[in-house]
Protein backbone atom coordinates (compact mmCIF):
# COMPACT_ATOMS: atom_id res chain seq x y z
CA UNK A 1 0.00 0.00 0.00
CA UNK A 2 1.19 3.51 -1.05
CA UNK A 3 0.15 6.39 1.88
CA UNK A 4 0.97 9.67 1.44
CA UNK A 5 0.41 11.78 4.43
CA UNK A 6 0.22 15.57 4.84
CA UNK A 7 2.73 16.20 2.14
CA UNK A 8 3.74 19.31 1.24
CA UNK A 9 6.31 19.91 -2.33
CA UNK A 10 6.92 21.92 -5.46
CA UNK A 11 9.81 23.61 -7.33
CA UNK A 12 11.92 26.32 -5.10
CA UNK A 13 9.79 28.63 -3.17
CA UNK A 14 6.65 27.71 -4.87
CA UNK A 15 4.80 24.90 -3.26
CA UNK A 16 2.18 23.26 -5.25
CA UNK A 17 1.56 20.21 -3.07
CA UNK A 18 -0.54 21.15 0.10
CA UNK A 19 -0.69 19.03 2.67
CA UNK A 20 -2.03 16.17 0.35
CA UNK A 21 -3.14 12.79 1.89
CA UNK A 22 -3.99 9.53 0.32
CA UNK A 23 -4.30 5.82 0.35
CA UNK A 24 -3.28 3.92 -2.45
CA UNK A 25 -4.69 0.50 -2.14
CA UNK A 26 -2.85 -2.77 -2.91
CA UNK A 27 -4.04 -4.65 -5.75
CA UNK A 28 -6.59 -1.51 -7.50
CA UNK A 29 -6.34 0.85 -10.04
CA UNK A 30 -6.38 4.31 -8.60
CA UNK A 31 -6.97 7.11 -11.08
CA UNK A 32 -6.02 10.79 -9.98
CA UNK A 33 -7.81 13.52 -12.00
CA UNK A 34 -8.45 16.61 -12.12
CA UNK A 35 -7.34 20.26 -14.22
CA UNK A 36 -4.25 21.33 -15.83
CA UNK A 37 -1.38 22.82 -12.78
CA UNK A 38 -3.57 21.29 -9.93
CA UNK A 39 -0.76 19.37 -9.15
CA UNK A 40 -0.97 15.58 -10.12
CA UNK A 41 2.15 15.65 -12.13
CA UNK A 42 4.39 17.35 -8.98
CA UNK A 43 2.88 14.54 -7.11
CA UNK A 44 3.89 12.14 -8.87
CA UNK A 45 7.40 13.58 -9.28
CA UNK A 46 7.20 13.47 -5.71
CA UNK A 47 6.61 10.09 -4.87
CA UNK A 48 9.40 9.35 -7.52
CA UNK A 49 12.09 11.86 -5.44
CA UNK A 50 12.49 13.66 -8.50
CA UNK A 51 11.41 16.56 -6.88
CA UNK A 52 12.00 17.47 -2.84
CA UNK A 53 9.33 16.84 -0.72
CA UNK A 54 9.12 19.84 2.10
CA UNK A 55 7.20 18.24 4.47
CA UNK A 56 5.20 15.11 5.17
CA UNK A 57 5.38 11.74 4.29
CA UNK A 58 5.53 8.77 1.74
CA UNK A 59 5.55 5.37 2.91
CA UNK A 60 5.36 2.36 0.59
CA UNK A 61 4.12 -0.81 2.80
CA UNK A 62 5.16 0.92 6.22
CA UNK A 63 8.46 1.91 4.67
CA UNK A 64 9.02 5.42 4.39
CA UNK A 65 10.43 6.27 0.92
CA UNK A 66 10.77 9.97 0.73
CA UNK A 67 14.51 11.54 1.40
CA UNK A 68 15.36 8.48 -0.60
CA UNK A 69 17.14 8.84 -4.25
CA UNK A 70 15.09 7.95 -7.00
CA UNK A 71 16.49 4.90 -7.87
CA UNK A 72 16.20 3.89 -4.54
CA UNK A 73 12.56 4.08 -4.64
CA UNK A 74 12.91 2.28 -7.97
CA UNK A 75 13.77 -0.25 -6.77
CA UNK A 76 11.72 -0.48 -3.00
CA UNK A 77 9.51 -1.21 -6.43
CA UNK A 78 7.80 1.95 -7.74
CA UNK A 79 7.15 1.59 -11.56
CA UNK A 80 7.07 5.18 -13.25
CA UNK A 81 6.15 5.99 -17.10
CA UNK A 82 6.67 9.72 -17.09
CA UNK A 83 4.75 12.22 -18.81
CA UNK A 84 5.73 12.12 -22.38
CA UNK A 85 7.10 8.70 -22.58
CA UNK A 86 10.38 9.72 -22.27
CA UNK A 87 11.87 6.40 -24.08
CA UNK A 88 15.22 6.35 -25.17
CA UNK A 89 14.72 7.31 -29.10
CA UNK A 90 18.25 6.18 -30.24
CA UNK A 91 17.95 2.86 -28.35
CA UNK A 92 16.21 -0.33 -29.73
CA UNK A 93 13.12 -1.69 -27.88
CA UNK A 94 15.16 -4.36 -26.70
CA UNK A 95 17.86 -2.37 -25.19
CA UNK A 96 15.12 -0.07 -23.90
CA UNK A 97 13.74 -2.98 -21.68
CA UNK A 98 17.09 -4.32 -20.98
CA UNK A 99 18.29 -0.76 -19.62
CA UNK A 100 14.96 -1.63 -17.46
CA UNK A 101 16.24 -5.09 -16.18
CA UNK A 102 20.23 -3.58 -15.44
CA UNK A 103 18.64 -1.01 -13.39
CA UNK A 104 16.52 -3.32 -11.26
CA UNK A 105 17.92 -6.94 -11.19
CA UNK A 106 18.67 -8.70 -14.40
CA UNK A 107 16.76 -11.65 -12.93
CA UNK A 108 13.85 -9.57 -14.25
CA UNK A 109 15.20 -10.26 -18.29
CA UNK A 110 12.87 -13.51 -17.43
CA UNK A 111 10.20 -10.99 -17.19
CA UNK A 112 10.22 -10.67 -20.88
CA UNK A 113 8.43 -13.62 -22.62
CA UNK A 114 5.29 -12.04 -20.35
CA UNK A 115 6.06 -8.51 -21.19
CA UNK A 116 6.01 -9.70 -25.43
CA UNK A 117 2.88 -11.60 -24.72
CA UNK A 118 0.93 -8.58 -23.55
CA UNK A 119 2.44 -6.42 -26.13
CA UNK A 120 3.56 -8.41 -28.81
CA UNK A 121 4.28 -5.28 -31.15
CA UNK A 122 7.52 -5.08 -29.18
CA UNK A 123 8.70 -8.87 -30.00
CA UNK A 124 8.14 -8.11 -33.69
CA UNK A 125 10.02 -4.94 -33.45
CA UNK A 126 12.55 -5.61 -30.56
CA UNK A 127 15.58 -4.73 -33.24
CA UNK A 128 13.50 -1.44 -33.94
CA UNK A 129 14.94 1.95 -32.78
CA UNK A 130 12.24 3.64 -30.24
CA UNK A 131 12.82 7.16 -31.86
CA UNK A 132 11.00 5.49 -35.51
CA UNK A 133 7.68 4.29 -33.23
CA UNK A 134 4.02 6.69 -33.12
CA UNK A 135 3.36 8.34 -30.20
CA UNK A 136 0.93 5.53 -29.32
CA UNK A 137 3.81 2.55 -29.50
CA UNK A 138 6.49 4.61 -27.64
CA UNK A 139 3.61 4.69 -24.82
CA UNK A 140 3.69 0.92 -24.92
CA UNK A 141 7.12 0.40 -24.46
CA UNK A 142 7.61 2.91 -21.82
CA UNK A 143 4.78 1.19 -19.40
CA UNK A 144 6.47 -2.27 -20.89
CA UNK A 145 9.61 -0.70 -19.80
CA UNK A 146 8.32 0.29 -16.15
CA UNK A 147 6.90 -3.31 -15.88
CA UNK A 148 10.17 -4.76 -16.76
CA UNK A 149 11.52 -3.82 -13.08
CA UNK A 150 9.13 -5.81 -11.60
CA UNK A 151 7.08 -3.26 -9.72
CA UNK A 152 4.33 -3.64 -7.04
CA UNK A 153 2.96 -0.30 -7.69
CA UNK A 154 3.04 0.95 -11.29
CA UNK A 155 2.75 5.17 -11.49
CA UNK A 156 1.44 6.41 -15.14
CA UNK A 157 1.38 10.59 -15.43
CA UNK A 158 -1.02 10.88 -18.30
CA UNK A 159 -0.05 7.89 -20.28
CA UNK A 160 -2.99 8.97 -23.19
CA UNK A 161 -1.56 12.67 -23.95
CA UNK A 162 -1.11 12.59 -27.67
CA UNK A 163 -2.20 9.59 -28.19
CA UNK A 164 -4.75 8.38 -30.98
CA UNK A 165 -7.91 7.35 -29.31
CA UNK A 166 -8.09 3.77 -30.50
CA UNK A 167 -4.56 3.41 -29.28
CA UNK A 168 -5.80 4.58 -26.01
CA UNK A 169 -8.89 2.20 -25.57
CA UNK A 170 -6.41 -0.95 -26.18
CA UNK A 171 -3.90 0.30 -24.00
CA UNK A 172 -6.85 0.55 -21.07
CA UNK A 173 -7.57 -2.89 -21.78
CA UNK A 174 -4.61 -4.00 -21.79
CA UNK A 175 -3.42 -2.53 -18.46
CA UNK A 176 -6.87 -3.34 -16.93
CA UNK A 177 -5.65 -7.20 -18.16
CA UNK A 178 -2.11 -6.96 -16.47
CA UNK A 179 -3.52 -5.45 -12.81
CA UNK A 180 -6.61 -8.50 -12.83
CA UNK A 181 -3.72 -11.18 -13.71
CA UNK A 182 -1.17 -10.01 -11.18
CA UNK A 183 -3.00 -8.33 -8.68
CA UNK A 184 -0.49 -4.75 -9.85
CA UNK A 185 -1.30 -1.80 -7.93
CA UNK A 186 -1.41 0.77 -10.71
CA UNK A 187 -1.82 4.89 -9.63
CA UNK A 188 -2.80 6.78 -13.33
CA UNK A 189 -2.76 10.43 -13.43
CA UNK A 190 -5.68 10.88 -15.99
CA UNK A 191 -7.99 13.21 -17.81
CA UNK A 192 -9.37 11.18 -20.26
CA UNK A 193 -12.79 10.19 -18.88
CA UNK A 194 -13.47 6.75 -20.87
CA UNK A 195 -9.60 5.57 -19.77
CA UNK A 196 -10.68 6.03 -16.38
CA UNK A 197 -14.14 4.29 -16.63
CA UNK A 198 -12.50 1.43 -18.41
CA UNK A 199 -9.91 0.56 -15.70
CA UNK A 200 -9.92 2.30 -12.76
CA UNK A 201 -11.46 0.79 -9.59
CA UNK A 202 -11.26 3.91 -7.89
CA UNK A 203 -11.10 7.96 -8.37
CA UNK A 204 -9.20 10.53 -6.63
CA UNK A 205 -9.76 14.17 -7.62
CA UNK A 206 -7.02 16.96 -6.81
CA UNK A 207 -7.76 20.66 -6.67
CA UNK A 208 -4.86 23.23 -5.73
CA UNK A 209 -2.41 20.90 -4.72
CA UNK A 210 -5.22 18.82 -2.32
CA UNK A 211 -7.20 15.78 -2.39
CA UNK A 212 -10.61 17.33 -3.07
CA UNK A 213 -12.52 14.36 -3.41
CA UNK A 214 -12.95 10.76 -3.96
CA UNK A 215 -15.78 8.03 -5.44
CA UNK A 216 -15.90 4.36 -6.94
CA UNK A 217 -15.86 3.54 -10.02
CA UNK A 218 -19.50 2.50 -9.78
CA UNK A 219 -20.24 6.10 -8.51
CA UNK A 220 -18.48 8.07 -11.72
CA UNK A 221 -20.54 5.78 -13.93
CA UNK A 222 -24.11 6.88 -12.00
CA UNK A 223 -23.17 10.50 -10.97
CA UNK A 224 -21.15 12.63 -13.33
CA UNK A 225 -21.30 15.21 -11.02
CA UNK A 226 -17.64 14.91 -9.84
CA UNK A 227 -16.61 14.95 -13.39
CA UNK A 228 -18.14 18.14 -14.08
CA UNK A 229 -16.72 19.81 -11.07
CA UNK A 230 -13.65 18.86 -11.13
CA UNK A 231 -12.50 18.49 -14.87
CA UNK A 232 -14.96 21.03 -16.33
CA UNK A 233 -15.95 19.12 -18.92
CA UNK B 1 55.50 11.49 -52.56
CA UNK B 2 57.32 9.36 -50.01
CA UNK B 3 58.65 12.43 -48.24
CA UNK B 4 54.84 13.49 -46.84
CA UNK B 5 54.95 10.15 -45.10
CA UNK B 6 56.70 11.14 -41.93
CA UNK B 7 55.16 14.22 -41.38
CA UNK B 8 51.34 12.40 -42.09
CA UNK B 9 52.31 9.94 -39.12
CA UNK B 10 52.96 12.60 -36.47
CA UNK B 11 49.98 14.04 -37.39
CA UNK B 12 48.28 10.97 -37.30
CA UNK B 13 50.13 9.50 -33.94
CA UNK B 14 49.39 13.59 -32.73
CA UNK B 15 45.74 13.14 -33.91
CA UNK B 16 45.14 9.91 -31.63
CA UNK B 17 46.89 11.04 -28.63
CA UNK B 18 44.76 13.97 -28.61
CA UNK B 19 41.60 11.47 -29.17
CA UNK B 20 42.57 9.83 -25.72
CA UNK B 21 42.73 13.39 -23.69
CA UNK B 22 39.57 14.48 -25.86
CA UNK B 23 37.58 11.12 -25.32
CA UNK B 24 38.08 11.58 -21.44
CA UNK B 25 37.51 15.40 -21.44
CA UNK B 26 33.81 14.38 -23.68
CA UNK B 27 32.61 11.61 -21.19
CA UNK B 28 32.99 13.99 -17.84
CA UNK B 29 30.96 16.66 -20.00
CA UNK B 30 28.87 14.97 -21.97
CA UNK B 31 27.81 12.55 -19.27
CA UNK B 32 27.87 15.00 -15.98
CA UNK B 33 28.28 18.71 -17.77
CA UNK B 34 31.37 18.88 -15.44
CA UNK B 35 34.19 21.09 -17.86
CA UNK B 36 36.77 20.04 -16.59
CA UNK B 37 39.97 22.19 -16.63
CA UNK B 38 42.17 20.02 -14.59
CA UNK B 39 41.96 17.36 -16.83
CA UNK B 40 45.48 18.18 -19.12
CA UNK B 41 47.33 17.97 -15.59
CA UNK B 42 45.69 14.63 -14.35
CA UNK B 43 47.47 14.34 -18.34
CA UNK B 44 50.45 15.84 -16.90
CA UNK B 45 50.54 13.65 -13.86
CA UNK B 46 50.20 9.92 -15.96
CA UNK B 47 53.28 11.72 -17.41
CA UNK B 48 55.21 12.32 -14.20
CA UNK B 49 54.27 8.74 -12.88
CA UNK B 50 55.91 7.66 -15.65
CA UNK B 51 59.11 9.42 -15.20
CA UNK B 52 58.95 8.14 -11.44
CA UNK B 53 58.34 4.71 -12.80
CA UNK B 54 61.42 4.94 -14.79
CA UNK B 55 63.65 6.07 -12.31
CA UNK B 56 62.75 3.15 -10.07
CA UNK B 57 64.23 1.07 -13.14
CA UNK B 58 60.35 -0.36 -13.65
CA UNK B 59 59.40 -1.76 -17.07
CA UNK B 60 57.89 1.16 -19.49
CA UNK B 61 54.53 -1.24 -19.25
CA UNK B 62 54.21 -1.54 -15.95
CA UNK B 63 55.15 2.52 -15.70
CA UNK B 64 52.05 2.81 -18.61
CA UNK B 65 49.74 0.50 -16.01
CA UNK B 66 50.39 2.37 -13.14
CA UNK B 67 50.14 5.93 -14.62
CA UNK B 68 46.51 4.99 -15.59
CA UNK B 69 45.72 3.53 -12.35
CA UNK B 70 47.51 6.04 -10.10
CA UNK B 71 45.84 8.74 -12.25
CA UNK B 72 42.18 6.68 -11.87
CA UNK B 73 42.96 6.55 -8.10
CA UNK B 74 43.69 10.45 -8.49
CA UNK B 75 40.13 10.72 -10.26
CA UNK B 76 38.15 8.72 -7.70
CA UNK B 77 39.49 10.93 -4.74
CA UNK B 78 38.88 14.21 -6.68
CA UNK B 79 35.21 12.79 -7.79
CA UNK B 80 34.59 12.36 -3.96
CA UNK B 81 35.78 15.32 -2.86
CA UNK B 82 35.03 18.06 -5.30
CA UNK B 83 33.47 16.93 -8.34
CA UNK B 84 30.37 14.94 -6.84
CA UNK B 85 29.27 18.42 -5.22
CA UNK B 86 29.20 20.28 -8.04
CA UNK B 87 27.67 17.90 -10.44
CA UNK B 88 24.91 20.03 -13.09
CA UNK B 89 26.40 23.53 -11.99
CA UNK B 90 28.86 23.88 -15.19
CA UNK B 91 30.19 26.81 -14.25
CA UNK B 92 31.20 26.06 -11.42
CA UNK B 93 32.69 23.40 -12.68
CA UNK B 94 34.95 25.80 -14.48
CA UNK B 95 35.98 27.26 -11.49
CA UNK B 96 36.65 24.32 -9.38
CA UNK B 97 38.24 22.16 -11.71
CA UNK B 98 40.69 25.30 -12.61
CA UNK B 99 41.88 25.71 -9.03
CA UNK B 100 42.44 22.25 -8.74
CA UNK B 101 44.81 22.16 -11.90
CA UNK B 102 46.66 24.84 -10.54
CA UNK B 103 47.23 23.01 -7.25
CA UNK B 104 48.19 19.71 -9.33
CA UNK B 105 50.45 21.96 -11.11
CA UNK B 106 52.24 23.56 -8.38
CA UNK B 107 52.20 20.01 -6.35
CA UNK B 108 53.96 18.57 -9.05
CA UNK B 109 56.29 21.91 -9.31
CA UNK B 110 57.14 21.14 -4.77
CA UNK B 111 57.73 17.74 -5.53
CA UNK B 112 59.75 17.84 -9.30
CA UNK B 113 60.93 21.39 -9.55
CA UNK B 114 59.67 23.60 -12.15
CA UNK B 115 62.46 22.30 -14.95
CA UNK B 116 61.54 19.69 -17.40
CA UNK B 117 61.98 15.75 -16.81
CA UNK B 118 62.74 13.73 -19.82
CA UNK B 119 61.30 9.38 -20.15
CA UNK B 120 63.71 7.80 -22.08
CA UNK B 121 62.21 5.79 -24.64
CA UNK B 122 61.27 1.83 -24.53
CA UNK B 123 62.31 1.39 -28.38
CA UNK B 124 65.18 2.84 -29.97
CA UNK B 125 64.79 1.20 -32.98
CA UNK B 126 63.34 2.31 -36.36
CA UNK B 127 61.94 1.91 -39.31
CA UNK B 128 62.55 2.07 -42.92
CA UNK B 129 60.19 4.22 -45.31
CA UNK B 130 61.64 3.78 -48.47
CA UNK B 131 64.59 7.12 -48.05
CA UNK B 132 63.43 8.00 -44.74
CA UNK B 133 63.90 6.14 -40.88
CA UNK B 134 60.56 6.36 -38.35
CA UNK B 135 60.95 5.70 -34.82
CA UNK B 136 59.49 2.37 -33.77
CA UNK B 137 58.13 3.67 -30.67
CA UNK B 138 56.23 6.15 -32.44
CA UNK B 139 54.10 3.27 -34.53
CA UNK B 140 53.69 1.59 -31.04
CA UNK B 141 52.18 4.77 -29.63
CA UNK B 142 49.65 4.81 -32.43
CA UNK B 143 48.84 1.48 -31.92
CA UNK B 144 48.35 1.80 -28.19
CA UNK B 145 46.47 4.71 -28.92
CA UNK B 146 44.00 2.89 -31.61
CA UNK B 147 43.43 -0.25 -29.45
CA UNK B 148 42.07 2.26 -26.19
CA UNK B 149 40.27 4.01 -28.44
CA UNK B 150 38.76 1.44 -29.65
CA UNK B 151 38.08 -0.42 -26.08
CA UNK B 152 36.72 2.62 -24.99
CA UNK B 153 34.24 2.83 -28.03
CA UNK B 154 33.54 -1.01 -27.20
CA UNK B 155 32.76 0.06 -23.70
CA UNK B 156 30.06 2.67 -24.52
CA UNK B 157 28.84 1.61 -26.87
CA UNK B 158 28.68 -2.61 -26.80
CA UNK B 159 28.59 -2.94 -22.81
CA UNK B 160 26.00 -2.80 -20.70
CA UNK B 161 27.88 -0.69 -18.57
CA UNK B 162 27.66 1.55 -22.05
CA UNK B 163 24.50 0.75 -22.33
CA UNK B 164 23.56 2.54 -18.86
CA UNK B 165 25.61 5.55 -19.25
CA UNK B 166 24.45 6.70 -22.33
CA UNK B 167 20.67 6.13 -21.19
CA UNK B 168 22.25 8.81 -17.81
CA UNK B 169 23.60 11.13 -20.69
CA UNK B 170 20.20 10.92 -22.07
CA UNK B 171 17.73 11.36 -19.71
CA UNK B 172 18.99 10.69 -16.09
CA UNK B 173 15.93 11.39 -14.14
CA UNK B 174 14.26 8.87 -16.29
CA UNK B 175 17.28 6.54 -16.00
CA UNK B 176 16.97 6.60 -12.48
CA UNK B 177 13.39 5.79 -12.33
CA UNK B 178 14.63 2.46 -13.88
CA UNK B 179 16.65 1.96 -10.81
CA UNK B 180 20.15 2.79 -12.54
CA UNK B 181 22.71 4.68 -9.49
CA UNK B 182 22.91 7.72 -11.55
CA UNK B 183 25.86 8.90 -8.85
CA UNK B 184 27.58 5.90 -9.04
CA UNK B 185 27.65 5.68 -13.09
CA UNK B 186 28.96 9.55 -12.92
CA UNK B 187 31.89 8.20 -10.58
CA UNK B 188 32.95 5.29 -12.85
CA UNK B 189 32.91 7.42 -15.66
CA UNK B 190 34.68 10.07 -14.09
CA UNK B 191 37.36 7.30 -13.23
CA UNK B 192 37.48 6.06 -16.65
CA UNK B 193 37.77 9.42 -18.69
CA UNK B 194 40.80 10.39 -16.03
CA UNK B 195 42.63 7.19 -16.13
CA UNK B 196 42.86 7.84 -20.06
CA UNK B 197 44.03 10.67 -19.54
CA UNK B 198 46.71 9.41 -17.19
CA UNK B 199 47.48 6.74 -19.82
CA UNK B 200 48.06 9.46 -22.14
CA UNK B 201 50.38 11.09 -20.46
CA UNK B 202 52.72 8.17 -19.83
CA UNK B 203 52.29 7.22 -23.78
CA UNK B 204 53.19 10.35 -24.83
CA UNK B 205 56.16 10.94 -22.09
CA UNK B 206 58.86 9.68 -24.16
CA UNK B 207 58.20 12.04 -27.22
CA UNK B 208 57.79 15.31 -25.32
CA UNK B 209 59.29 17.32 -22.54
CA UNK B 210 57.71 15.75 -19.07
CA UNK B 211 56.97 19.65 -17.27
CA UNK B 212 54.11 21.08 -15.36
CA UNK B 213 53.03 23.03 -18.08
CA UNK B 214 52.57 20.01 -20.96
CA UNK B 215 48.83 19.63 -20.07
CA UNK B 216 47.73 23.08 -21.43
CA UNK B 217 49.05 22.04 -24.71
CA UNK B 218 46.60 19.19 -24.73
CA UNK B 219 43.46 20.58 -22.72
CA UNK B 220 42.82 23.45 -25.19
CA UNK B 221 43.27 21.05 -28.16
CA UNK B 222 41.44 18.49 -26.42
CA UNK B 223 38.49 21.28 -25.87
CA UNK B 224 38.83 22.68 -29.33
CA UNK B 225 38.22 18.96 -30.86
CA UNK B 226 34.63 18.15 -28.83
CA UNK B 227 33.53 21.78 -30.20
CA UNK B 228 34.75 21.11 -33.61
CA UNK B 229 33.18 17.26 -33.53
CA UNK B 230 29.76 18.13 -32.13
CA UNK B 231 27.18 15.35 -32.51
CA UNK B 232 27.26 12.20 -30.86
CA UNK B 233 29.83 12.51 -27.39
CA UNK B 234 32.29 9.85 -29.07
CA UNK B 235 32.24 9.82 -32.66
CA UNK B 236 32.73 13.91 -32.77
CA UNK B 237 35.26 13.68 -31.14
CA UNK B 238 37.28 11.73 -33.28
CA UNK B 239 36.23 13.45 -36.34
CA UNK B 240 37.07 16.87 -33.78
CA UNK B 241 40.29 15.66 -33.16
CA UNK B 242 41.20 14.92 -36.02
CA UNK B 243 40.54 17.90 -37.75
CA UNK B 244 42.26 19.93 -35.18
CA UNK B 245 44.98 17.86 -34.46
CA UNK B 246 45.71 17.03 -38.32
CA UNK B 247 45.32 20.93 -38.84
CA UNK B 248 47.75 21.90 -35.98
CA UNK B 249 50.09 19.07 -36.84
CA UNK B 250 50.86 19.41 -40.51
CA UNK B 251 50.81 23.52 -40.63
CA UNK B 252 53.61 23.03 -38.13
CA UNK B 253 55.53 21.24 -41.14
CA UNK B 254 55.65 24.17 -43.42
CA UNK B 255 54.88 27.24 -40.76
CA UNK B 256 55.61 28.04 -37.22
CA UNK B 257 54.13 26.37 -34.27
CA UNK B 258 52.63 29.32 -33.23
CA UNK B 259 51.05 30.66 -37.02
CA UNK B 260 49.91 26.88 -36.83
CA UNK B 261 47.92 27.86 -33.50
CA UNK B 262 46.64 30.31 -35.10
CA UNK B 263 45.50 28.59 -38.04
CA UNK B 264 43.64 26.11 -35.83
CA UNK B 265 41.80 28.86 -34.05
CA UNK B 266 40.31 30.25 -37.57
CA UNK B 267 39.40 27.13 -38.56
CA UNK B 268 37.80 26.55 -34.93
CA UNK B 269 36.01 29.80 -35.81
CA UNK B 270 35.23 28.50 -38.91
CA UNK B 271 33.87 25.44 -38.26
CA UNK B 272 31.80 26.75 -35.49
CA UNK B 273 30.25 29.60 -37.15
CA UNK B 274 28.72 27.81 -39.88
CA UNK B 275 28.22 24.11 -38.52
CA UNK B 276 27.42 25.52 -34.74
CA UNK B 277 26.56 21.67 -33.96
CA UNK B 278 29.90 20.81 -34.84
CA UNK B 279 31.32 18.63 -38.01
CA UNK B 280 28.94 15.70 -37.24
CA UNK B 281 25.99 18.17 -36.03
CA UNK B 282 24.81 19.67 -39.33
CA UNK B 283 23.09 23.11 -39.59
CA UNK B 284 21.58 24.45 -36.75
CA UNK B 285 17.71 24.61 -38.00
CA UNK B 286 16.42 28.07 -38.99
Amino acid sequence: MLEISNLNAGYGEVTVLRNFSCRIETGQVTALMGRNGMGKTTLMKSIMGLIPVKSGTIHLNGIQINGKETYKISRAGIGYVPQGREVFEQFTVAENLRLAALGSSLSNLDRLPQIHDWFPILKERHDQKAGTFSGGQQQVLAIARALMTGPEILLLDEPTEGIQPNIVHEISLQLARIARETGLTILVVEQNVDMVRTMADHILFMENGQLADQCSAEELRSDETLIHRYLSI
Amino acid sequence: MIEILPPLLDALSYILVLILVALGLMIVFGMMGVINMAHGELFMVGAYVMVVCQSLGLPFLVGVLFSGILVGLLGLLIEAALIRHIYTRTLDTILATWGLSIALKQGIVLIFGPEAQSVISPLSDTVSLGEFSYPLYRLLLMGASIALIGLTFWLFLKTDFGLTARAVIARPDTAATLGINTRSLYRRSFVIGTTLAGIAGALVAPLISVDPQMGLGYLIPGFLSILVGGAGPLAGVLAGGAAVGGTNSLLTVWISPVAAQIAVFIMAILVIRLRPEGLLGGRRGK
